[in-house]
């Protein structure tokens, strides 16, 4: 795991298919031109026979992989996430009616394309899939859980979705040493008066809100999902009755995303007052993807802010 | 299964599959009449002589992918005549309780890629298929039975792309021609262009036959099979085939009892 701490998400993402095409000889891996960008093409150099680029053709990727899926091998097809999300009706209508696994995994996720701008950066994929019955949504937060959720899903039984970043690296996971398992939520620091539950990157900002919110006197518990679907809901509704107050964040819309997830979760089994963070835009160019986040108010200071608010909403 | 080589006994057959196509027509008007019977020679001469069969495990097996799901109905009625589901569920089909659907689903689980209905991807799912099928030095192949209008979707092109760059000779698509989509002839909506040259500069050798004619097309099946190059197969039929009423027309649907007297007079020589 240690020099996982080191690659980026995307480089990580490279390295894990390699290691699943070592680990089982089904594995095969469909791209749509960026095999390069994606660093699939780890997987093509070490296997050519079992790695097939379709060109840019996202929609035929999906179709492509369900066949060979089929032809019973373990599919991962990878593409950019904005990209991959033009292929929705056929994840629909191809893998998930059929109910085999195809592996998504969608690389440049969220603000990562800091660069490219709108057109680029995804913040709507979480929603579009989970809304899919039986598809598993991930969003790992860095190297290792990128990894892990790639290395896990090899015998999956059910269509998948990983969404992955580009450079920008906060490995945090990786550094607390914490297991990734799909479908489980982890407490990483506990609290009783309002908890932080982060998805994807957003988990290094979560955790630090927590310090700051320490130094004001607010003892906050923060919690990290990376598996969106199925969500930990034993995990969610113990963390609202311990607590009484959540606020989510993630590099997502506000709509359809974890926060939406949890909500409904609590709906119908412990309302507590909630904040949901996360964008209401479509992006735009930066010079980075920090730069972004900031722009955009996703920064330790403002998830902080909204849990102070969310506390003196919820004392009153 | 069957392996029917007589020409009058592949005709026989059609014959019968029209008839019962016709009577779930009657029991369920919402069914897309027109496209089963253009169809429906195509999907009997695949069946008839042996390519694909129902219920097939075997890992050498041939796939058959009917991507202009619609016309599943000809399907089901090829499955009646070889006993795999009985006239009364023929009679029940697109209700509620009823695994023969009006696009397929997973329920008929003698069908290889049941969901389709969504036009357009059926050839892509072909692609990776035979693409595993190589792979994995299967001799098994791959039939996609796709509709002209269905050509109209981006992704058909993209999947025929596919398949030529990775010369793909178990992969075999198979357009219906039947020269009708939903708002009326192909020309009038969009020009399909000279689909021939269009599949020919893509690499594909393209055999073309009268899709009605059940000779011609085992003929030409023979041929792509025995081969290992690039193949495509135009079948020109008609839509609406054999209801004078609706042939050549977009309309799918007819009255309960013409269908009723429809399969009152084919006589198939029984």
């Amino acid at each position: 795991m240690s020099e996982l701490v080191a690659l980026s998400p995307r480089e990580a993402l490279g390295r894990a298919l390699v290691d699943a095409g070592e680990a089982d000889r089904d594995v095969v891996v469909v791209t749509a031109d960026v095999g390069d960008a994606t660093r699939a093409r780890y997987f093509g150099e070490r296997f050519p026979d079992r790695y097939f680029n379709v060109g840019i053709s996202e929609q035929n990727m999906v179709g492509v992989a369900t066949g060979l899926a089929l032809a019973g091998y373990k599919p991962y097809a990878v593409a950019f996430s904005m990209f991959l999300m033009r292929a929705w009706e056929q994840i629909r209508n191809s893998p998930c009616r059929l109910g085999i696994p195809v592996r998504l995994v969608g690389t440049h996720s969220g603000f990562s394309d800091a660069y490219d701008g709108a057109s680029h950066q995804s913040l709507e994929d979480l929603a579009l899939m989970r809304v899919l019955p039986g598809m598993v949504v991930i969003a790992p937060s860095d190297s290792c859980e990128t990894y892990e959720a790639v290395l896990q899903t090899v015998d999956s039984r059910a269509p998948v979705y990983i969404r992955v970043g580009r450079e920008l690296h906060l490995p945090t996971s990786c550094t607390l040493g914490m297991k990734f398992e799909v479908g489980r939520g982890y407490v990483v620091r506990d609290g009783s008066d309002v908890a932080i539950i982060s998805t994807g990157i957003m988990l290094h900002f979560a955790l630090e809100a927590g310090r700051i919110l320490e130094e004001r006197g607010i003892d906050a518990l923060v919690a990290h999902f990376p598996t969106v679907q199925p969500l930990d809901t034993v995990l969610v509704e113990r963390i609202a009755r311990r607590t009484g107050a959540i606020v989510t964040v993630e590099e997502h819309s506000v709509r359809g995303g974890l926060g939406s997830a949890i909500a409904e979760t609590l709906t119908q089994a412990y309302p507590v007052p909630m904040a949901i963070m996360g964008t209401k835009t479509l992006g735009r160019s930066a010079k980075s993807p920090m730069e972004l986040l900031e722009y955009y108010g996703l920064t330790a200071e403002n998830i902080a802010h909204r849990a102070e608010e969310l506390v003196k909403t919820a004392r009153s | 299964m069957w392996a029917v080589r007589n020409t009058g006994e592949l005709r026989r057959l059609a014959c019968r599959a029209r008839r019962l196509v016709l009577l779930m027509a009657a029991y369920d008007p919402g069914i897309h009449l027109g496209s089963s019977l253009s169809v429906l020679e195509i999907l009997t001469v695949l069946y008839g002589t042996g390519r694909v069969k129902f219920l097939d495990g075997s890992a050498a097996k041939n796939w058959l992918i009917l991507s202009k799901g619609h016309a599943v109905h000809a399907i089901y009625a090829l499955a009646a005549i070889s006993g795999i589901v009985s006239i009364d569920e023929l009679r029940e089909t697109g209700s509620l309780g009823s695994v023969l659907q009006n696009h397929p689903e997973l329920g008929v689980n003698w069908i290889d890629v049941a969901t389709s209905g969504s036009l357009g991807q059926g050839i892509s799912i072909g692609v990776g298929i035979a693409l595993g099928l190589k792979r994995r030095g299967s001799n098994g192949r791959v039939y996609v039975v796709v509709g002209d209008g269905e050509l109209d979707e981006g992704q058909t092109y993209e999947a025929l792309a596919t398949a030529a760059h990775y010369r793909l000779g178990n992969f075999i698509p198979i357009i219906d021609y039947n020269r009708v989509q939903l708002d009326g002839h192909v020309d009038s909506v969009r020009s399909k262009g000279d689909l021939q040259r269009i599949l020919s500069g893509m690499g594909y050798t393209v055999h073309a036959v009268d899709g009605h004619n059940v000779e011609q097309l085992a003929e030409v099946l023979d041929e792509v099979d025995s081969s290992d190059a690039l193949n495509a197969v135009i079948a020109y039929t008609r839509r609406g085939k054999g209801v004078p009423q609706i042939e050549d027309t977009p309309v799918q649907r007819i009255p309960r009892d013409l269908a009723l007297q429809l399969v009152s007079q084919v006589t198939c020589d029984e």
